[in-house]
Parts: C-alpha cells; structure tokens; sequence
C-alpha cells in the first residue's frame, strides 16, 4: 500500500508523520531538535522505520518548518512547503469549516485566516519573540514548575495576577517584582498565560477579524490555562486536537501525496554520510554565509548567496 | 587635462534624478561616476558613520557617500525640501547635506530645492552650474537637453511598465520608496524571488506620475508626503488591475508605519507587508513570500 511522509523541522521540535491514501495517519512521532535538525531527522526516520507496517511503501515525501530546505534536500524531497500553508492544509482535513488557526510555537507564533478552505490573510510576530512557548519555559524554570503543569497551576486560580503583556522583558520583571510581594504561585502562573493571549492578540492578532470556528495549535496549545484564557477573552470557542502539534507535518504530507512520483523511498538513513559545513565567502565584498551541504561528500547545495557564485 | 569628476551616491535621491543628472553633466563636459551597487561593505561603512535611529536607507546612503570619497572631485548631495505646500519629503532626508559635510573631508555640490521659497529644480540646476564656473547660456542648454532627454525617457519606462499590467502571469504592484525597490540588497532579491516564481513585478514608482498624482484622495485626503502620495495613487491605479500588493519599508521608516496601516485597512487586494531592518537573513522573507504567492494563487484558482 502507499504512504507517505510529512516531516515539520522546528526550532524546538521535530515532528514526523506518516498517512495513507485517504489521509489517516498510521504513524507519528515528536521529539526535541536540540539545535540540530540533521541528527534529530535521523532519529526520527530510525523511529518511523521500527513502527511502520511492512506492506507500506512511501512514494512521497514533504518539508516544513524553519530547516525545511535542507532537510527537503537530504532526504530527496518532493515537496518543501513554508509552515502557513503546511499548517492551514493539514488543519482543513480535519475541520473543513474552520476560520481562525492560532498558533504558538517554540520561537514563533502565526495567526492564519481562513475562507471557504481558502488561506485569506496571515500574520507572524515579526521582529521580538515576546509570548512564545520558550518564553514560558524559561519563566517555568524560574518559578520551579515544570512545563506540563503550567496550565493545571493556572486552572486553580480564581484571581489572575495582572502582568504587563507589551514585552517579555517587562514581563519579566513584572513576574519578579509581583513574586517578591508575595502573589501566590498559582496567580502569577495565570497572569502569565493571560499575558501571553494578550500578547498575542496584541502583537499578532493586531486588527485582525478573529471568527470562529477557532482552532489552537503549537506547544503552548497543550498549556490549559492559555486556552482558558484565549475562550474567556474572545468569547468564543477555542477548539484544541490532541494531534494539534501534529497539524504542519500532516499538511506537508498530504501535500506530498497531491504531488506524489512514482519514486518509492526507502528509509535508509545511516549508510547516508550528510554533512554541512559554513563558510564566509570572500569573493565580493558581499561576504555572504554560505552554507555548503555535503552527501556522500559530493557538493550537492550551496545556500545563502546573493550572486549566486558557488 | 583630466576632466572634473563628479560622484553620485547610489542610494534615496539617486534612481529618481538619476537619469537626468547624467545627462546634464555629460553635455556640460563632465565625468560622472556613480558608487557601487549596495552589499554589506557599503552597509559597514554607512554603520560606521551613522547614528542608531537612522533608517536604513540612510545609512546606506552615507555607506555610499563614504564609499566616493577621494574618487572624485565633487559629491553632489542634494537637499530637496518639497515640491510646493503639500508635497513634503521625508525630513529626515533634510539633515543630510549637513551630515556629509561634517563628517567627510570632500567637496560637495549642493541641490536645493524648496519650491515654498522658490528654489525651483531648474534654479538648482543652474546653481550647480555656477557651483562649476559654467556660463550661463551653458547651463541653459544643457538643462533644456537633459530635459527633454528626461521626459522622452520616462515616457518610455511608463509605456514598458503599463504593459506589465497586461501580461498574463501573477501580477504583483511592489510598493515602496524607489531607494528601496530599486536598491541592490533590499528590492532586488525580493523582485529576483518573484520573478524566479514566476511572478510579473510592477514598482510603485514606475506607474507614471500624471496618472496617480490625483488619486491617493480615495484612500486618504491628508496625505503629506509627497513619496507616499505617489505611492498610495498607484495602488489605487492598480488595484484591480493585479493580483497582490507588497508593502516594503526599511525600519524605522516614519511615513511608511502610518501610511502602510492605512493602506492595510482600506485596500481589499491582498497585501503583504514587509519591514527590513537587519539584511543577513532572507529566510524570514522567503517563507513570507511564499506563503504569500499560496494565497494569491489559491484566490486566483477560485
């Protein structure tokens, strides 16, 4: 039977799936990239490898996310496709009716709009990272909490302390100086996740019609109390998936299927000797970084020059 | 004897006056050299002599300027005021003449214009020549030839940008000042991503003048700049005439952050807005880009 295989290469995590011809998944699987998408790919593809059914060939295979390009050309790719559309395709085939994609991710956050299953407007958050999920966790670790049970620490609150929500280095100092007061735990950590859904709406969402059918995604989707929050300031239902982290992946994948070859792939990671390696470019006085990618130490992609010289 | 040099910075008032400056000097028997395309030396020198709130097209300007220096005899730095009571230009842009001059050991030529106090552009030219030790008939002569040259040459940039409205392929209208669309580092590696996707690109600035010079009024009436007049008319001219809108400003651009919003809530045409400020990376831009060019196709389709 055929397959195939999305893979969304974040900053934080690498996220894996594999679907068959009418779009279910049949396997999936997340893990930290820890600064190194090359290595946390391999991981990933040894993984799949163990848990895919024998009788399943894959015949197509999508990119997304921050290191799609090189990922999409280590592993042969047919699709490389940026986050937006990755996320709002693989959303729609699971809501078909939905308007509004939230999502907070590890570094980044994005509002998409939807029409009739159509992308119609988009935002990032553009020049701070203020309100993203690293964000929080650097502010767990301050406060002795582990991440998971942020939302649950959130939920208790009746009285959410309030938190200035423009910049996280205000609300940071914000955070210290409530803590030092005397605020109890619980009320800074709901403080916390309600600055960070005003932060957005502030910084992402900024004029922006925010319709439902409403969909929340990203790492900080699985935090309770943000969601609480994002339903109680918009008056509206926040739907979350449990595959919610899953969506780009799912989106790329399907999108390799919509194009797929008659290639089959096979899974073969480690006979594979991938390196990458940067160097500055002294030819112009551009001084571009270029980023060489190695397979099998043949030159097989020079990234990052202006000119266009190798 | 060698004849007189004189340098042009390649950046803000560069691509507007560009052509018919060359024309003047050449018919007066001078040697024009123009600095280098914009790249990351030009920007390291424009660091080095300019100040944190400085845009980035100033800085690059003074990248430019410094860049010239001891390769020609005279640099002509221009400081154009307006064009008549409601057509201002950026007043930052003001400072300039005076910021070359203290900051560089080098000749300079000035270009003032202020048509509130009645320095018209032909009495800056004339005021060049004088600056130069030409005749007056001569420099008469040579304004009326360049000018003529200027108008035959605009009429035929407009006529090749009015039938890019008409071709077939995904049109996209790049709005923004000409010293950033035009520029090396920042307009054209996005226009060459573009045109790589196969997408037909139509500058702000190439729509001719007499045809949107009236109709910014439907989007705002109190428009003050004369740049973003010309702008914000051409996406009125244009609108439905393409297929989307790029909005690019260099931060921290005053005129564009108040224009662009407008612009933003009242043009229905899809929009992508783009603000450079640090030119290392086009990684942030290309997945902008391209998710960009996804809607506009996926509209087109419906």
């Amino acid at each position: 039977m055929n397959c195939y295989l999305g893979i969304d290469i974040g900053s934080i995590s690498t996220k894996g799936v594999i679907i068959d011809d009418s779009n279910n998944i049949i396997c999936s699987i997340y893990l930290w990239t820890e600064g190194n998408p090359v290595e946390a790919v391999k991981k990933l593809i040894n993984n799949l490898k163990e848990n895919i059914p024998p009788d399943y060939n894959i015949k197509g295979i999508g990119t997304t996310g921050s290191a799609r390009k090189l990922i999409g050309l280590m592993l042969d790719a047919n699709v490389v496709k940026n986050e937006i559309t990755a996320h709002a395709i693989g959303t729609l085939s699971i809501h078909p009716d939905v308007r509004t994609i939230l999502e907070i991710g590890g570094q980044d956050s994005k509002i998409i709009l939807l029409d009739r299953g159509i992308v119609v407007d988009y935002a990032m958050n553009t020049l701070c990272a203020a309100g993203t999920g690293a964000f929080l966790s650097s502010q767990a670790k301050r406060l002795g909490v582990a991440i998971e049970e942020f939302g649950t620490f959130a939920l208790k609150s009746n009285n959410p302390t309030k938190i200035a929500a423009r910049c996280t280095v205000f609300a940071e100092s914000d955070l210290v100086h409530k803590a030092g007061m005397g605020y109890s735990k619980e009320d800074i950590i709901a403080g916390l996740c309600k600055s960070i859904v005003l932060n957005y709406l502030n910084n992402v969402g900024k004029g922006k019609k925010i319709k439902g059918p409403i969909v929340f995604q990203g790492g900080v989707s699985k935090n309770k109390g943000v969601v609480k929050f994002f339903e109680e300031i918009l008056n509206e239902e926040v739907i979350v998936d449990d595959n919610g982290h899953l969506m780009g992946a799912l989106g790329v994948a399907i999108l390799a299927k919509e194009h797929k070859s008659n290639k089959t792939y096979f899974l073969e990671m480690n006979q594979i000797n991938f390196q990458t390696s940067a160097i500055e470019c002294n030819k112009c006085p551009n001084n571009c970084d270029l980023l060489k990618i190695y397979k099998n130490n043949d030159l097989i992609e020079t990234i990052g020059s202006i000119c266009g010289k190798e | 004897m060698d004849k007189i040099k004189i340098g042009l910075p390649r950046s803000i008032f560069y691509y507007e006056h560009e052509y018919m400056w060359k024309c003047f000097f050449e018919k007066l028997g001078f040697e024009v050299i123009t600095s280098h395309q914009t790249n990351q030396e030009i920007i390291r020198l424009g660091d080095k002599h300019s100040n944190d709130e400085m845009c980035l097209s100033m800085k690059i300007y003074l990248g430019h300027v410094s860049s010239l220096v001891n390769k020609c005899d005279y640099i002509l730095v221009p400081r154009i005021d307006n064009y008549g009571l409601t057509k201002q230009t950026c007043t930052n842009f003001l400072s300039i003449y005076d910021l070359v001059k203290n900051l560089f050991n080098q000749k300079l030529l000035h270009y003032n214009i202020d048509y509130k106090k009645g320095e018209t552009e032909k009495c800056a030219y004339f005021d060049i020549g004088k600056q130069l030790g030409k005749r007056k008939n001569e420099v008469k002569d040579a304004y009326d030839y360049a000018l003529i040259k200027y108008y035959k040459e605009e009429k035929r940039r407009n006529i090749i940008a009015l039938n890019k409205l008409n071709s077939k392929k995904l049109k996209i209208l790049l709005v923004g000042h000409d010293y950033n669309t035009e520029d090396e580092l920042i307009g054209t590696l996005i226009v060459d991503y573009l045109s790589k996707n196969n997408c037909e690109i139509i500058k702000s600035h190439e729509i001719p003048k007499e045809m949107t010079v009236n109709l910014y009024d439907k989007i705002s009436k109190t428009l003050y700049w004369k740049q973003n007049r010309e702008n914000v008319g051409s996406i009125v001219y244009c609108e439905d005439k393409i297929d989307g809108i790029i909005l690019l400003s260099a931060f921290p651009c005053g005129s564009d952050s108040i224009v662009n919003e407008l612009v933003i809530r009242r043009v229905k045409a899809p929009i992508l807005n783009i603000v450079i400020d640090d030119l290392s990376s086009f990684s942030g831009f290309e997945t902008r880009l391209e998710s960009f060019l996804d809607i506009i196709k996926q509209k087109c389709k419906r």
